[in-house]
């Protein structure tokens, strides 16, 4: 399997939300990371065919994925950012359909509805209508939808959102285990929902990869260092607006800090390893720490 | 590959289930269809209760009470409507005058023939008028004659509009209605058919057939436009029959609503009124109601029943079709849901501008009023031929309908 996009371009009237992108991935893990308004989705929905491109290829084993048709979506499993579905149907009756129209013979549908709602933990929930479960709960049903024709190509959009730690490390578990012998691109904004099942991660900036490679080469493209350092609460608004903080940490005395700075922040700082979310930061910048104070 | 066909098939059947029960979930679909079944059961109630019974001073019967009496009445008068039959009403008429002593009580002796006095008179009465009492002064050698006075007062009625004014007949027109008089088989056969009278000859059966397309535009609309309210169209079309099979089987789950609840409600309607009233007086003719009498369809009461099912199942097929293509086009359920109404009612407005008259003829909404229309002369000329409108409709948008549907496929399917 390898999925192959060549100068990929997106326009939405005089705006480019997709620009130029090429990339040839194969089977594992491919995490894509951006910030808000980088061009994710967008990427995503071409990839299922449901945007044209404005420029550019997409081919799959060498075949254009638009003129394939049926033939590649018959491979294909997609989590949408928002994900819909029919509110009025039992998670069982919304997974068959979906299993129907995906032309998964019912014998087979009803036997993988069963597993997969087991490995998402919905098994209880089966005969529960959509609308009556919570939205963590939906994204799960959500994520055996994109599963039941056993695709070659899983696309997950920010499928981690909604979900609580317990579902998350449930859920990076399943992928590790269902990435064998498939290609599966998630994005996410959430750093440690990638960190260590992502064979490639990708870095997404305004259309654009920046940067690609696993967690050690992201790491080693870094050109600063991360300091830890403890400081007191009212030196923080200071340093906030001086250097890029990714990590901050409140006790009673005081606060734990991680800066992304070439020089000691201050005189007390010790260096520390660099890991993912230092390297998210460091190429976006500040615009993502609200995000992190949420994890 | 025989294994693969099969297993298509299995598939193909179980999407169209899955299309049948996104629509009937739906919460306020499920009201719907209750509202729907009662709402007929109250129109076959209503139209039932409208045969009426008259007893001089005492109380009038209505409903089967006074159906069966009323058939009792008529049962003397059954029997081909001959020039002999026509001078007895008028005796029978004049004699009971003499002897009853109040109009109501002379009335309610009349019902027996009631149905064919109201024939002499709207024979006997000049065009676009209608006297009541002219039985009661007419001859019985007159009234003997109203097979020859249809046809000579159509003659006179066509020819004596000018040519070029509204309501002039072209000389095809007046050929073809000629001929279809002259072609009714007279005596006309009289018998008992309140049933068929209740049932057709009133207003319930139009308002009905509105009612049922706006309440069946509520479950076809939501077809296509409901993936994208619920933002369910992103995974609907990237799966492998997204964009093929399983747009057929959201096509095929309207064409079924439609179908199945359109006849579910014509058929209860009519099972329960010729169950309660009878279906006595099948074979008649409809000339032989006097409101018919100008009919230039020579048909029986059957016969109508069926050009009313079947052309009111054509224009139900098409004006909903076109909501479930604006659906599919529009993405919007509001939009498709709005043309059911606009299209069986609007045209009935429009139409009554006298300059509109003609073009809005050819609106679907004529085929929901065929029995409304049935009396009146609205032609349409095919080929040089002259025909009654309903000979163009029917076939007409029997193939719109069907015309539209790959166009919606084509429409759905482009997104
Ligand atoms: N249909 C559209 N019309 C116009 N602009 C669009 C459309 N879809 C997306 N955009 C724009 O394209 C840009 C990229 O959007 P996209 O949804 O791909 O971002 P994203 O990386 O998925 O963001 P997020 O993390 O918030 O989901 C945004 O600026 C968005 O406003
Ligand atoms: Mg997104």
């Amino acid at each position: 399997m390898e999925l192959k996009i060549t100068n990929l371009t997106k326009e939405f009237g005089d705006f480019t939300a997709v620009n130029d992108l090429s990339i040839t991935m194969r089977n594992g893990v491919y995490g894509l990371l951006g910030v808000n308004g980088a061009g994710k989705t967008t990427l995503m929905r071409m990839l299922c065919t449901l945007l044209r491109p404005t420029n550019g290829t997409i081919t799959c084993d060498g075949k254009e994925i638009f003129a394939m048709d049926g033939e590649y979506r018959k491979i294909l499993g997609y989590l949408p950012q928002d994900f819909g579905f029919y509110p009025d149907f039992t998670v069982q009756d919304y997974l068959l359909y979906i299993a129907a129209i995906k032309a998964v013979c019912p014998a087979v549908a009803k036997k993988r509805v069963k597993d997969l709602l087991e490995k998402v933990g919905l098994s209880k929930a089966a005969h529960k209508k959509m609308k009556k479960l919570s939205g963590g709960m939906k994204r799960r049903a959500g994520i055996a939808q994109a599963m039941l024709n056993n695709p070659n190509i899983l696309i997950l959009d920010e499928p981690t959102a909604g979900l609580d730690p317990n579902e998350r490390i449930r859920f990076r578990n399943l992928i590790s285990e269902l990435a064998e012998d498939r290609l599966v691109l998630l994005s996410t904004h959430i750093v440690s929902d990638v960190e260590y099942i992502a064979n490639e991660i990708l870095l997404m900036k305004d259309g654009a990869l920046v940067h690609r490679g696993t967690t050690e080469q992201l790491v080693a493209t870094m050109t600063e260092n991360v300091w830890k350092c403890y400081v007191e609460k009212r030196e923080v608004p200071q340093l906030i607006e001086r250097y890029k903080i990714s990590n901050l940490k409140t006790d009673s005395h005081g606060v734990e800090l991680r800066v992304i700075a070439k020089e000691k922040p201050i005189s007390d700082a010790v260096l520390d390893e660099p890991v993912l979310e230092d390297v998210f930061l460091y190429y976006f910048g500040e615009r993502v720490g609200e995000e992190h104070a949420a994890i | 590959m025989y294994f693969y066909i099969i297993l298509e098939k299995g598939l193909v059947r179980n999407m169209l289930q899955f299309e049948l029960k996104k629509i009937f979930l739906k919460p306020v679909n499920k009201v719907l269809l209750v509202l729907l079944l009662v709402i007929t059961l109250i129109g076959s109630f209503l139209a039932i209760r409208d045969v009426k019974y008259y007893r001089g001073d005492e109380p009038v019967l209505s409903g089967p009470l006074a159906a069966r009496q009323l058939k009792k009445e008529q049962k003397k008068w059954e029997g081909p409507v001959t020039e002999d039959v026509l001078r007895r009403v008028i005796q029978e008429n004049q004699a009971i005058n003499a002897s009853a002593e109040t109009e109501d009580i002379g009335f309610a002796q009349k019902q027996g023939f009631a149905d064919l006095q109201d024939l002499i008179c709207a024979a006997f009465s000049e065009p676009g008028e209608y006297e009541p009492y002219l039985c009661d002064t007419i001859s019985p050698d007159k009234a003997a004659k109203l097979y020859e006075r249809r046809i000579s007062r159509l003659k006179k009625e066509v020819s004596e509009v000018e040519e070029g004014r509204t309501g002039a007949f072209s000389q095809k027109q007046q050929d073809f209605l000629i001929h279809q008089y002259e072609s009714l088989e007279t005596p006309l056969y009289y018998e008992y058919a309140e049933g068929w009278k209740a049932l057709l000859d009133s207003q319930y059966l139009p308002t009905l057939m509105i009612i049922t397309i706006v309440i069946i535009g509520f479950f076809v609309s939501g077809i296509f436009s409901d993936e994208f309210q619920t933002r369910a169209d992103a995974i609907f079309f990237s799966t492998k029959f997204g964009r093929n099979k399983a747009i057929f089987a959201k096509i095929k789950a309207g064409f079924l609503t439609i179908t199945v609840l359109y006849w579910f409600v014509m058929l209860l309607f009519s099972a329960v009124i010729l169950g309660v009233l009878g279906i006595g007086g099948a074979g008649c003719m409809i000339q032989i109601n006097y409101s018919n009498w100008e009919s230039m369809y020579n048909v029986t009461y059957f016969q109508e029943w069926l050009i009313c099912m079947f052309g009111g199942y054509i224009g139900n097929l098409f004006i909903l079709t076109f909501a479930m293509f604006v659906s599919a086009k529009s993405r919007s359920a509001v939009l498709s849901i709005a043309i059911p109404f606009v299209l069986s009612c609007v045209p009935m407005f429009l139409g009554r501008v006298p300059m509109l008259t003609d073009f809005m003829s050819y609106f679907p909404d004529m085929l929901l009023r065929i029995n409304k229309f049935i009396g009146d002369f609205v032609f349409c000329e095919i080929g040089g031929k002259v025909f009654g409108i309903y000979s163009a409709l029917v076939p007409c948008y029997l193939v719109l309908s069907f015309g539209l549907l790959p166009v919606m496929y084509y429409c759905y399917k482009k997104r």
